[in-house]
């Protein structure tokens, strides 16, 4: 046999139901077995009516005042009865009951029967508390709108989330006034129209309570529902994420920037470096060649100095040979200007004062400028002096204003300016750190456009017509201003003129260099008969200053090498001077003389030397003398060497 | 900001919303007659708000102007009832009332005379119902259709210190395929709603006799 409570207890798992069917007039209750069941009433007591009482019997005191007042409004003429309340079973287990009826009434509208269903909603209970927690805890807010009707059915957790006040229904126009008026609505309204395609969406939204800008997300589902549909869906706030989201936009957009300033940098430095690179090249091959034709140059010079001598003097021979030599010693110039911009050009540094030194040199400029143009110089009050040969220098600024006035073909003013300016290094062609000179030379002409200003230091790059210049002006000055551990800089738009900037370090206080020239100058003694030891790699030259130093009577002996000369200056002890050339394979002429020193002591050197290569150790007892020379000037050299020997 | 005097205990307010329920109910059968269509009156929620509160809970919730229908009742308590709509749903109403047969023009002319009758039929029930359950007779005035914002319906006096309370009552009062919806707020004073919560506390003693 079954026993009631375990028919009861299979009732409350399954959701177990019971009808109630109260009759208002007669006073009297009528329910159905399950009801009966759920409240522990015997089948035959129930059979014939209950008290009303009855209905509030099993009811959780806790909950029965609420429903006698439900049930007191019915009984009034209320028309729709829905609670939900807990009930105490016989076996004492609560369940949760949704208890649904209404009201019937009779022609005169007076209540007359108050029916309903009692459905266990336990397990239902149990589900909305878990739905509510994960809301909560989830910060999910839930709603529900039937197609067509004006409000929507709302969680708490909705309301919150939009900032709204919490109700179990909300207007759509409510829901939606959170929204921007121009965007999609959140939830349809209840002339939307078509059924929506889906709801997954984001919406940003401006919270009603606080007016914080929120972004919310929209997740759910549509179901049809014969003609309409109903939409069940959720929503949550995204608002970390979508800023999330963008401070990592934001970091990648600028990551790109970066890499692509840091991309231009690397290919400016690239170029800079190609551009130094080439420049470096073109002086190597440049002084090379500058070299080679000094030598040639020299053969040719020293060869017409002695062919003139010893011809007899007839008018047309000597034209011709005049002829020559100025042609070769235009060739010396260019060469001496080939080897400034290689760097290779002899320099005398000294202490200028560089307003004075444009002060000094004003008329002549101004002269070779012509009347047209007129010189604006601007210099401060003081300024620090740099450390340069004042020649070359003076050569440099003479060649920028001229530039400057070829860039005005209709005259004007070329200002001259100098300022200290300081650099903490990298600028204006990789400087080192440290106190410069900028000396300008502005003018207001043509200007360069990009391509010829990359080129303009180039040597031989002229934009000058055939014959009216070298192309070696400015890749002389930029020769120049290297080997002073300067910089030069053109700076020049197309059509609006042209800034050349001539960077000079200033001279240290303690910087008082002794020019490499300054070998005790001696009175030039009589240079009776001397015994000369000649030595130099190339055959012709050597043969050439062997005749020089034949026509001028003394005794050579040549050697084409260090070793050679060494081996002679043991074999002939009585050899007065040795001349050298210093740019020798194996051993260099300055090498050579420190060798001789060790060998014969105090005997004098003559250094023939066409490029400033000359290493600042050397002794300073050797006397220099620059290729290409003359007889003049090696007989000069003797003198002094053989002063200096004394 | 409420006074004890005159907060409702749960209890109370489970009582007064079931009273208010069967006004509805009678309401919603006599609108049903009148529509011929489907007319969902939910159970309402209640509220004793200040009035600067009402005016704010439904200007959160209603972005249009509104319309009402007030009517002012006296008796051991006292105030003024106002049934609260839209004003984008009088038109509505006024359409769901008379049956779709009207033209605009007349929808237009009969809109202040048709607001005026549905007031009068929930606001009737409702009062007519608390009246009556507890025992005490009520006298009202005829219907008065008033337009305005939440501020000027609660007649909230921003230097005023003195505030009257209001029984706000939430209806969710859908019409299938109608965007209506309205809300139901009495206006009264504190020795209106202290009376209303001693009747409050008879009516429960009685229905729950020995429960409670």
């Amino acid at each position: 046999m079954i026993g009631a409570d375990h028919i009861g207890s299979v009732l409350a798992a399954a959701g177990a139901s019971g009808t109630w069917d109260w009759d208002i007039p007669a006073d009297t209750l009528n329910v159905d077995a399950p009801f009966a069941e759920l409240y522990g009433i015997a089948p035959e007591d129930a059979a014939d009516g209950l008290p009303t009482g009855t209905f509030f019997k099993a009811i959780h005191p806790e909950d029965r005042a609420r429903i006698r007042i439900a049930v007191a409004g019915i009984l009034a003429g209320a028309e729709l009865f829905s609670k939900e309340y807990r009930i105490v079973t016989p076996r004492g287990a609560t369940l949760w009951m949704h208890a649904r009826g209404r009201c019937h009434f009779d022609a005169n509208e007076q209540p007359v029967r108050f029916t309903g269903l009692l459905v266990d909603v336990t397990e239902r209970k149990r589900t909305e508390e878990r739905l509510r927690v994960a809301q909560t805890a989830g910060g999910i807010g839930t709603f529900e709108y039937v197609d067509g009707y004006a409000t929507a059915a709302v969680s708490e957790e909705f309301c919150r989330l939009l900032g709204l006040h919490p109700a179990p229904a909300l207007p759509v126009q409510t829901i939606n006034s959170v929204l921007d008026a121009a965007a999609a609505p959140l939830i349809p309204g209840p002339r939307g129209g078509a059924m929506p395609d889906g709801l997954d969406a984001e919406f940003q939204v401006v919270r009603k309570d606080d007016g914080a800008l929120r972004w919310i997300a929209r997740r759910g589902e549509i179901v049809r529902e014969g003609a309409g549909y109903r939409l069940v869906g959720v929503i949550y706030d995204i608002t970390t994420t979508k800023e999330q989201e963008a401070a990592l936009r934001v970091l990648n957009e600028t990551l790109e920037t970066r890499v692509e300033q840091e991309v231009a940098i690397r290919r400016k430095t690239e170029e800079a470096l190609r551009q130094a690179q080439k420049m470096e090249a073109v002086g190597q091959l440049t002084g090379g060649i500058a070299h080679d034709f000094n030598n040639l140059l020299m053969a040719i010079m020293s060869s017409l100095a002695l062919l003139e001598k010893r011809l007899p003097a007839d008018p047309n021979i000597s034209r011709l040979i005049d002829n020559a030599m100025q042609g070769a010693q235009r060739g010396a110039a260019l060469t001496q200007r080939m080897l400034a911009f290689a760097r290779r050009q002899d320099l005398v540094p000294e202490r200028i004062d560089i307003p004075e030194l444009v002060f000094g040199m004003r008329d002549l400029v101004e002269r070779t400028l012509g009347p047209a143009w007129s010189l604006d110089l601007e210099f401060p009050d003081r300024l620090p002096p740099v450390l340069a040969d004042a020649n070359q220098l003076e050569m440099a600024l003479l060649n920028l204003a001229v530039n400057a006035r070829d860039a005005m073909p209709d005259g004007g003013v070329i200002r001259i300016t100098a300022d200290q300016r300081n650099t903490v290094g990298g600028e204006a062609g990789e400087l080192a750190a440290g106190e410069y000179i900028a000396l300008c030379v502005i003018d207001t002409g043509v200007g360069m456009d990009e391509a010829t200003l990359a080129r303009a230091a180039e040597p031989f790059f002229t934009t000058k017509g055939v014959g009216k210049g070298t192309g070696l002006g400015l890749s002389m000055i930029h020769g120049l201003a290297k080997q002073l551990n300067g910089s030069f800089l053109l700076e020049s738009t197309y059509g609006h003129g042209t800034v050349a900037t001539l960077w000079l370090p200033v001279a240290l206080d303690d910087e008082a260099r002794v020019p490499l020239a300054a070998a005790p100058l001696a009175p030039e003694s009589s240079t009776s008969r001397l015994k000369i030891l000649a030595v130099d790699d190339d055959g012709l030259v050597l043969m050439n200053t062997v005749a020089l130093l034949d026509d001028l009577g003394h005794e050579v002996l040549e050697a084409s090498s260090g070793e050679q000369a060494l081996t002679l200056i043991r074999a002939h002890p009585d050899i007065d001077v040795v001349i050298t050339d210093q740019a020798m394979p194996r051993m260099t002429g300055t090498q050579l003389a420190d060798l001789l020193t060790e060998e014969r002591g105090e005997v004098p050197v003559i250094l023939a030397s066409g490029y400033g290569d000359v290493p600042p150790g050397a002794q300073q007892r050797i006397v220099r003398l620059g290729k290409p020379f003359n007889q003049a000037m090696l007989e000069k050299a003797l003198g002094q060497a053989m002063g200096g020997a004394r | 900001m409420i006074p004890d005097s005159v907060a409702l205990a749960e209890l109370e307010r489970d009582a007064l919303t079931e009273i208010v329920n069967i006004g509805v109910s009678r309401a919603a059968s006599s609108l049903r007659k009148m529509i011929g269509d489907q007319v969902l009156l939910s159970v309402p929620s209640i509220e004793v708000v200040s009035q600067r509160r009402a005016a704010r809970l439904i200007s959160e919730r209603e972005v249009s102007d509104l319309v009402a229908v007030r009517q002012d009742f006296s008796g051991p308590f006292s105030g003024r009832a106002l049934l609260i709509f839209p004003e984008t749903n009088s038109l509505e109403l006024v359409r769901a009332v008379t049956g779709d047969e009207l033209s605009a023009e007349e929808v237009l002319e009969m809109e202040h005379e048709a607001l005026a009758e549905t007031g009068n039929v929930i606001l009737n029930s409702c009062l007519a119902t608390m009246a009556n359950m507890l025992k005490r007779s009520l006298s009202m005035t005829i219907p008065e259709v008033l337009r305005g914002t939440g501020a000027s319906l609660f007649e909230v006096d921003e230097d005023s210190a003195a505030e009257g309370l209001v029984l706000f009552l939430y209806i969710d009062f859908a019409v299938r395929s109608r965007d209506i919806r309205g809300y139901i707020a009495m206006i009264m004073d504190i020795p209106s709603l202290a009376t209303l919560k001693e009747l409050l506390e008879e009516f429960i003693a009685r229905v729950v006799g020995d429960d409670a």
